[in-house]
This record gives C-alpha cells, structure tokens and sequence, in this order.
C-alpha cells in the first residue's frame, strides 16, 4: 500500500467512526427521543417522610409512572389541585402511583396536612 | 393572608375541626377536676361551674362532630377509614356519647348537691375524660402536633 493511499484509508476510517459515535451518543442528548418511550416505561419516585415530599419538585417526561410512598408513621394522601389525581389515605409505607400523561406543572398537597405540598413537572 | 380578616380565618386551609375540638375537650376536663374538687372540698360553688362546664362541653360537641365528618368527607373524599384515622373517627364518636352521657345525667340531677351524686357518676367522668384524652393523642398524632421533631 502506498503512503497515499493509507492516507486515504486512514481518513475513511476516521470519518466513519466519528459518524457512528455522533449517532450512538445523539438519542442521549436530544431529550425529545423519550416521546417515543412506551407509556410508564420510565419511573420515578417521591418520598414522603417527616411531613414532607421529596423531592418537593419533580420534572418528569410524558409518560412517567411517578410512585408516592409513604416512609411516615402517620397517614398520608396526595392530591392535586387540579383533582387530575388524587389519592386515598395512604397508611406506612403504602403507595400511590400515577401515569403522568400530559404536560403540564401539577402542584399537589397532603389533604390531612394542608402544609405538605409538591409539585409535578411533566414536559 | 391576614389571620384577622374572618374570610381567611373561615375559609384556612385547615380543617376547622382541629381548631373546634379543643373546645369540648378543655370545658369536659375542667368539668370533672370541678366536679372532683367539689366532692372533696364539699364547695356548691365548685359544683355548679363544674354542671355548666359539661353542659358546655356537650353543646361544643355538636360543631367537633360535624366539623370533623365534614372533614373526612370533604379532604378524604369520604374514603373508608382503617388504621389510625379510624381508630380516631371510633374514639370520637365514643367520646361524643360519652359526654353526651355525663351531661345527660348530670341535667337530671341538677338539683342534688355534688357530694350526693352518684358514684357511678364520677367513675363514668373519669372513663369519658380517658377516652376524650386517647382520641385528643390520635388526633395530635394525625395532625402532625404529637409528632417529634
């Protein structure tokens, strides 16, 4: 093989593995790739422990199954303001789960402890 | 929000219920310290505040009771009820009668000086001002207030 011609092979190959690396690390950057997620294939969870919701803010993508659990000793609900979901008491360690499946910014609170509240990004 | 505009106070997002129930609880226990002091101290004085005590206690009820079935139905959706919130909403309703109860007796007997009542009387206060007590702790517990810091 002549010099030039390995200079040539060697640009053809360089170019081609950049190009499959730009492509294989893309899905990962571009944050609309999740629409095409089936629903509830992504989870998350707030914990509600010491009459309080952690994380107090959670930003979701459409199609999230958000799961409240209760870590306190002392009944707990989660309700949105909006009534899009609501839970019922939810005793130690008992869950509530919910399919965020549209956009939107829900606020929700403890209805036993009015105090206690969150909020729910779904983008 | 300003705690002095009655709006805000009437429309808090808080149930009343919490706010109201120390009303009966207060007026039914001083009743039976006053009905305890009257017998030993033998003080008609003692006595009569002691009768309007738990007559008070008795009326108070009524807006507890309501107040705290409108909470259930109202922020708990009216949801069956199991665990603590049950065992309060049970002890409640206990309570209510049980004061109910005293007062009841108590009306009838108005006219008997307070070292002629009844022993029963006195050992039926004593329970009811038990049972008010644990139903008092519950609640605390389920608002939060009986919680460690």
């Amino acid at each position: 093989m002549t010099m030039a011609k390995w200079r040539w092979t060697h640009r053809i190959v360089g170019f081609a593995l950049s190009t499959g690396m730009a492509l294989a690390v893309l899905p990962a950057v571009d944050p609309r790739s999740a629409a095409s997620f089936p629903a509830g294939e992504e989870k998350a969870e707030v914990k509600i422990d010491n009459f309080a919701f952690t994380p107090q803010t959670l930003t979701v993508r459409v199609g999230t199954e958000i799961t409240w659990l209760n870590g306190d000793d002392i009944p707990h609900t989660v309700v949105s303001e909006d009534k899009t979901f609501r839970s019922r008491a939810l005793d130690s360690d008992e869950k509530f789960t919910f399919l965020a499946s549209k956009p939107g910014t829900y606020t929700y609170f403890c209805s036993i402890h009015p105090k206690m509240t969150g909020k729910l990004v779904v983008e | 929000m300003n705690p002095f505009d009655p709006k805000a106070a009437v429309l808090a997002k808080h149930a009343q219920h919490v706010v109201l129930v120390h009303f009966p609880i207060a007026l039914f226990l001083t009743g039976v310290a006053f009905d305890l002091a009257a017998r030993r101290m033998k003080i008609a004085g003692l006595a009569a505040a002691a009768y309007y005590n738990l007559l008070a206690a008795a009326v108070f009820v009524i807006p507890t009771v309501v107040t705290g079935i409108a909470a259930w139905q109202w922020q708990l959706a009216g949801q069956k009820l199991k665990g603590l919130l049950a065992l309060h909403l049970a002890l409640g309703c206990a309570s209510a009668l049980l004061i109910w109860l005293v007062a009841w007796i108590r009306f009838r007997q108005r006219g008997i000086t307070s070292s002629s009542l009844p022993a029963y009387l006195l050992a039926l206060e004593l329970l009811t001002a038990m049972v008010v007590a644990l139903t008092g702790h519950l609640g605390g517990f389920l608002s939060g207030v009986n919680v460690p810091a």
